[in-house]
């Protein structure tokens, strides 16, 4: 038998690194390389090779290789297996692995199941048993993972902006904790963002008893600690709210966009969506009020929605309370005022509605708002019974602790020798009016544990960089309080710590391994018994059992509320003193996830823009100032400005100025560099939430906007269907009535042609959305970009329209007829009202709409028209229906989508996976660095083909899952006949996100599935179904419930989006004779 | 016009004076053979490219038959033919992942650690089971990334080994039998019940049915009895 020579394990096995540079510098051919100006033979002739020889020689070499080449020569490059040398217990290549874990968040975590291919986590899905949670997650936490493979992360220890050794960083915390103990921690101060973890409160504590003197400092930018504040105030104990949404049947936001930007939102929208899946006409509906100055998620759900200024909200709130408080009323609602441009029946209509529903009502403050509009809706909901029904007050535990202004006293005053920063980021999202670069450089040492390398660092001496929370232990409390861990899936890449080991460094604890440290903290929490089997338990579950907090019971301060009130005064902004209104971005956070390439492509759900923010205007405010979308203005407040491009939002209140922090960062890595502007550059210790007084100044600039949804409207085109619950009610299949081209006789004359394929799948798969659940989150754009390994493709490819989303969240507004229905003027302003993209932003529809979303992806038409134009038959059916892509076979030509009605198909302009976005024109010539490489693709998919460039994709229905639960079934049935995937045993990546439930996918064959049931549902309607595609995904119609005793009563004639189809087509709630009438009337107006 | 007027009165004066300058020196008369030659060798040549890259750039010719020299000269004709282990004792994630793994050296151990123990073959895999280092093994078979392949849904429903990987138990080292192009995965596709077999002789690679029509009457009966699918479709193996 042949054998060769042993391989060497060291060049064989996995990649040579250079550890040692220094090492190769003493051979003595590195030193004679070094010192020789070329490389030897570069520089002279030395070879006695003839050029003649030479030829010969090349002659020859060509001929062999060109036999080898004949001669089995042709061959893939070889490859090696390398198996484990010693197998690990319960590891099967190929088969991933899941854990649970959660991400945490400033005042709670989202518990989550990680899924693991080959020892790297790849993708994170909500934990369904967590018993507050229903599986769904948030945006944020599907595109972390890309924030953990991240290579602009900080990956090394510095000191004085050098590289450190880590013995040397960790030499330095060990020194500060000896100075620290013997001097009981004078001059050292902790600035630390919020964390709801256990174990980091227990290790405060004992710094606090160990360090005496030390001093523990929080500072967020996005204040969500406020909730437990203002609860605190209100009922006079450490308490913190924890709301029921899916137990109210009315609520009132005021400004709190408790579906978008507040803490906990996926929970939220999972309560809230729960009482808008109406299936019969006799279920009720929840009914949402939003009063708010900007349009967020949440106004996008609101049945009656009051626009108002920031500053406003207070005087409603006050305006509320005053109707509703009748008994120990707190002192100075009158003197609050009215909210300028609200109708007072508005306010009355809905305290009204509060009173008609005690005990089943909730109002909710927003984080943007100040302390007496908490305290005031803390009162309401008191007034109206809703505390311990609708409002648990959940107890916390507290230390001393202060915020960011104190600690820059204490800096200024010379006070601090040491500041350790625990993550955050102070030097870009502080108060302007800190000045924080300068001040934090008055303490003799700042030492900083962050996740990136970004202004706050350029500031300190030490820098330790820190660990994702998917590579190391932790713990955490979720809103309902109970413990969930985080578990690690990978050792950390970059040898990153955690905020409690070096906490517990500096406290001198005995164990300072994380995970000692949380199963410490958790053997608190278990008491006795047998600990490692709870703690095994407590891992694999991904939460303790029946440790959610227990409510208290408490009486409102109602003193607190009138104090807080007396302070207030409301100033209402006007064309010289405008509003700025801050809010957290939708995407970026407060700008933690600048670098995050994901989320900086992801729409705002509300502008449409991607990898910027904007000057947010009111149309009106923008005629008035006379600007234009991109046009670059400078706002100033305070004596301090900022520049940025202007927007006009519909729905936002006039004279207010929305600005998004996040963005126009200074120091961020090189997804960030160089998107948008700086909010912070205005914002004050003393403008925390809105800044009054502000003026607006062109700069006769244009600064180009990357939009992915230029158009606005339906114009009347019944592509999302909507009425009120009474319509409904009284005509439950009135989205079915609302088809273009309805009766069997318009139908087409060939015959299906999926109908014969269709008997031999073993399932026929398909998907239904309900329009009246989804909330526009866009959780499920980020889950299917993680799933399929869907590329980002930067600003300048959007604006091309390049964007590669497989689901994109289409947002339409729709404005209210300005003329009585069914006359002449109606028709008239109609078709006046809707123009192109450039004129929408001046149309004073705009200025009061309603907004409808909708989750459009591959429908997975039967009759597909993508393929029928394909040349090389790259797209076809399969028999249980879908519309598959086969990406070897597409040559590029785009037919399919020119053809495509729905607008679905992606197609890959460039390597858009292989290089960088600066290089996309570069050819070949562009691709990524090395490590970029190597950390990007760690988070792809191994399931998923990772397309080229030249090939169209789309939406799948997530065919890997589909595949892998079809195989799974067929290897357990063996030699039997039990091949049917269980029902609803698994979903798509989508579906699986969605916190509202609003997408559901399943086997249209198997009439238990759940999808079988919604697709019976009245409601269940295809768009575009007049081209007799016959999609697979179907929408439910949307369902609002407005109150009939308001006075935006024309919502009661329907949704505005009925209305404009009802001046278009025909009134869908018509008596059943008048579809012949209709029929003829439609003729003649043509489809649109 | 006058220059051109008056060229065919001058022509045959000048080839009358030069009398051997003619067309005929400076195209000889076998050139006029030159197109059809041209025409012939053309066809020649292209029959020949087609018929070389017909034959050599398929995977019949360029995998069938690979045999790389393996760092172990491990023999699978002793071990699964001689001594008849399983297949599975060392591939034991065939029948649950897509993947049939290749054995950790720690696998191998569990014999030679009493077997063979000191043999100089097997120091390669003695110092890998120690060190956790990898062996090395050169890849035989393979489909191209676009290509989900999966081992347990095929040998838990039926396929054998031997199907694609031809008779390793009768192999020193092992070699590409079959090309696993796309059309060897169709004719079988396309044909399941010749090579469906009873579960319980999924690694017996040296079971034969007793006749092709009880081969063929085995496979149909399966093939209603299990629901097997056999997918043509594309989404079978491209996602």
């Amino acid at each position: 038998m042949k054998t060769h020579s042993v391989p060497s394990f060291q060049q064989e096995s996995g990649r040579a690194y250079w550890r040692s540079l220094d090492a190769l510098a003493e051979t003595p051919e590195f030193r004679l390389w070094v010192e020789r100006e070329f490389p030897e033979g570069a520089s002279e002739w030395t070879d006695p090779v003839s050029r003649r020889q030479f030829t010969k020689i090349m002659s020859a070499s060509f001929l062999l290789a060109g036999l080898g080449l004949a001669g089995g020569g042709c061959r893939r490059p070889v490859e090696k297996l390398e198996p484990f040398g010693k197998m690990p217990e319960n590891y099967i290549h190929g088969l991933p692995q899941f854990y649970a874990t959660a991400m945490p968040t400033q005042t709670s975590a989202i518990p989550l199941v990680a899924k693991s291919n080959d020892g790297r986590p790849t993708k994170l899905e909500g934990n369904a048993l967590h018993p507050d949670s229903n599986g769904g997650t948030d945006r944020y936490a599907q595109a972390t993972i890309l924030n953990l493979y991240d290579p602009d992360r900080a990956t090394r220890f510095l000191n004085g902006g050098k590289n450190a050794p880590a013995e040397a960083a960790l030499d330095f915390l060990a020194q500060l904790s000896r100075n620290a103990q013997s001097n009981g921690g004078q001059g050292l101060s902790f600035l630390a963002d919020r964390t709801s973890s256990p174990s980091r409160l227990r290790l405060q504590k004992l710094i606090q008893t160990k360090l005496p003197q030390s001093k523990w400092y929080a500072y967020e930018p996005v204040d969500l600690d406020l909730h437990r504040r203002a609860a605190s105030q209100a009922f006079g104990q450490s308490v913190r709210p924890y709301y029921a949404f899916d137990k109210a049947d009315v609520i009132v936001s005021l400004d709190c966009d408790f579906l978008g930007s507040e803490e906990d939102s996926h929970n939220h929208i999972a309560k809230f969506s729960s009482r808008r899946g109406i299936e019969k006409p006799s279920d009720s509906l929840n009914r949402l009020y939003v009063i708010e100055s900007l349009m967020t998620v949440t106004g996008f759900n609101a049945d009656h929605r009051l626009r108002v200024a920031g500053s406003a909200v207070l005087q409603a709130a006050a305006a509320l309370a005053a109707e509703i408080i009748k008994q120990g009323a707190p002192n100075g609602l009158e003197n609050a005022g009215k909210p300028a441009g609200a109708d007072p029946a508005w306010l009355s209509g809905c305290a009204q509605d509060l009173l008609e529903n005690r005990g089943k009502s909730l109002v909710v403050a927003g984080h943007r708002q100040p302390l007496a509009v908490h305290l005031l809706a803390h009162a309401i909901n008191a007034a109206l019974g809703n505390v311990g029904s609708t409002v648990m007050l959940l107890p916390v535990e507290q230390v001393a602790e202060q915020g960011i202004v104190e600690l820059a006293q204490e800096l200024n005053a010379g006070r601090v020798d040491t500041l350790f920063i625990l993550g955050g980021n102070p030097a870009y999202n502080a108060p302007a009016d800190l000045d924080w670069a300068k001040t934090q450089r008055k303490a003799k040492t700042v030492a900083r544990l962050g996740y990136y390398e970004d202004e706050t660092s350029t500031g300190c001496d030490w820098h330790f960089p820190a660990a994702h929370f998917l590579e190391s232990w932790g713990d955490a409390r979720t809103a309902d309080g109970t413990l969930v861990p985080i578990q690690p899936l990978i050792a950390p890449l970059f040898g990153g710590l955690t905020d409690i080991e070096i906490l517990a460094r500096i406290a001198g604890a005995a164990v300072a391994d994380p995970y000692s440290i949380v199963r410490e903290t958790f053997a608190g929490f278990v008491g006795g018994g047998d600990l490692e089997a709870s703690w095994r338990k407590f891992l694999h579950d991904g939460f303790l059992q029946n440790s959610s907090s227990k409510p208290v019971q408490a009486q409102l301060n109602t003193g607190a509320v009138s104090q807080s009130l007396a302070a207030m005064k409301v100033e209402a902004p006007t064309k010289d003193k405008l509003e700025v209104a801050f809010h957290r971005d939708y995407s970026l956070d407060d700008g933690r996830y600048n670098n995050n390439g994901w989320l900086q492509e992801l729409p705002d759900p509300a502008t449409k823009l991607v990898w910027d923010n904007a000057v947010l205007v009111s149309r009106k405010t923008a005629a008035e100032l006379g600007v234009k979308n991109s046009e670059v203005v400078e706002i100033s407040v305070g004596g301090r400005s900022v520049r940025g491009p202007i927007w006009v939002q519909p729905g936002l209140a006039d004279y207010t100025l929305g600005l998004a922090f996040g963005y126009g960062r200074k120091q961020t890595g090189r997804v960030g560099t160089g998107t948008g502007f700086n909010a912070y550059a205005i914002r004050t210790s003393q403008t925390f939430g809105f800044a009054p007084g502000a003026t607006l100044r062109s700069t006769g600039e244009t600064y180009p906007l990357s939009c992915t949804q230029d158009h606005w409207s339906m114009e009347g085109r019944p592509i999302i269907r909507e009425a009120n619950l009474e319509q409904f009610r009284k005509k439950p299949r009135f989205a079915k009535g609302m088809e273009i081209e309805d009766g069997e006789e318009q139908r087409s004359m060939y015959p299906n042609p999926f109908d014969q394929l269709k008997e031999k799948g073993l399932h026929q798969w398909g998907m239904s959305i309900d329009l009246n659940r989804c909330v526009g989150c866009s959780a499920c754009m980020v889950a299917c970009q993680s799933e399929n390994n869907v590329p980002i493709v930067g600003k300048e490819q959007v604006k091309r329209g390049r964007e590669m989303h497989w689901l994109r969240i289409d947002r339409y507004y729709s404005g209210r007829p300005l003329a009585p229905k069914g006359t002449e003027q109606a028709r008239v302003n109609f078709l006046e009202t809707f123009h192109r993209e450039q004129e929408q932003q001046f149309e004073d529809w705009i200025e009061n709409p309603q907004v409808v979303t909708q989750p459009m992806l591959c429908q997975h038409c039967e009759a597909a028209p993508c393929e029928n134009v394909c040349p090389v038959n790259a797209t076809s059916h399969d028999q249980e229906g879908l519309n598959v892509m086969t990406y070897n076979r597409c040559v590029g030509t785009r037919y399919c989508s020119n053809n495509c009605p729905y607008k679905v198909r992606r197609f890959n302009y460039f390597d858009y996976n292989k290089r960088p976005l600066k290089e996309l024109y570069l050819g070949p010539f562009g691709h990524r660095k090395d490590d970029e490489w190597d950390l990007i693709k760690m988070i792809k998919n191994p399931d998923v083909s990772v397309r080229m460039r030249g090939v169209m994709e789309k939406c799948t229905y997530c065919i890997q899952r589909i595949e892998q639960a079809k195989i799974a079934q067929k290897t357990r049935a063996g030699a039997s006949g039990d091949v049917v995937v269980p029902t609803d045993s698994f979903t798509t990546a989508c579906a699986q996100a969605c916190p509202a439930g609003a997408i559901v996918f399943g086997n249209l064959k198997d009439p238990e599935s759940r999808v079988s049931k919604l697709k019976q549902l009245d409601r269940d309607y295809s768009v575009l179904e007049l081209l007799y595609t016959r999609p697979r995904t179907t929408y439910l119609a949307r369902i609002r419930n407005p109150n009939p005793k308001m006075p935006d009563h024309y919502y009661s004639e329907g949704p505005s989006t009925l209305q404009e189809y009802d001046q278009k087509h025909a009134d869908p709630f018509r008596e059943e004779g008048a579809a012949a009438e209709r029929g003829a009337e439609s003729a003649g107006k043509g489809a649109h | 016009m006058l220059v051109c007027a008056a060229f065919p009165a001058q022509r045959p004066a000048v080839s009358a004076s030069q009398g051997n300058f003619s067309m005929s020196a400076i195209f000889p008369k076998w050139t006029n053979r030159l197109p059809v030659m041209v025409i012939i060798g053309a066809i020649l040549i292209g029959t020949g490219l087609c018929a070389g890259a017909w034959y050599y750039l398929t995977p019949k010719y360029s995998r069938v038959g690979y045999q790389p020299i393996q760092p172990v000269a491990f023999s699978h004709a002793t071990h699964a033919g001689q001594l008849g282990v399983d297949c599975r004792y060392c591939h034991n994630a065939v029948e649950k992942a897509w993947f049939s793994n290749i054995p950790a050296s720690s696998t191998c151990m569990n014999c030679h650690n009493q077997v063979l123990k000191d043999d100089p073959r097997l120091a390669l895999i003695r110092e890998s089971a120690q060190s956790g280092q990898p062996v090395p093994w050169v890849q035989i078979h393979r489909v191209p990334d676009f290509v989900y392949f999966n081992h347990s849904v095929h040998v838990d429903r039926g396929i054998s080994c031997v199907e694609c990987h031809g008779p390793i138990n009768k192999m020193d080292e092992v070699y590409h039998y079959q090309p696993l192009s796309m059309t060897f995965c169709l004719d079988c596709h396309r044909h399941p019940e010749n090579k469906l077999r009873p579960l319980d002789k999924i690694t017996d690679l040296n079971w034969k049915p007793e006749s092709e029509e009880k081969q063929r009457e085995f496979g149909q009966k399966a093939i209603a009895q299990w629901h097997v699918e056999s997918l043509q479709n594309c989404s079978a193996c491209h996602r």
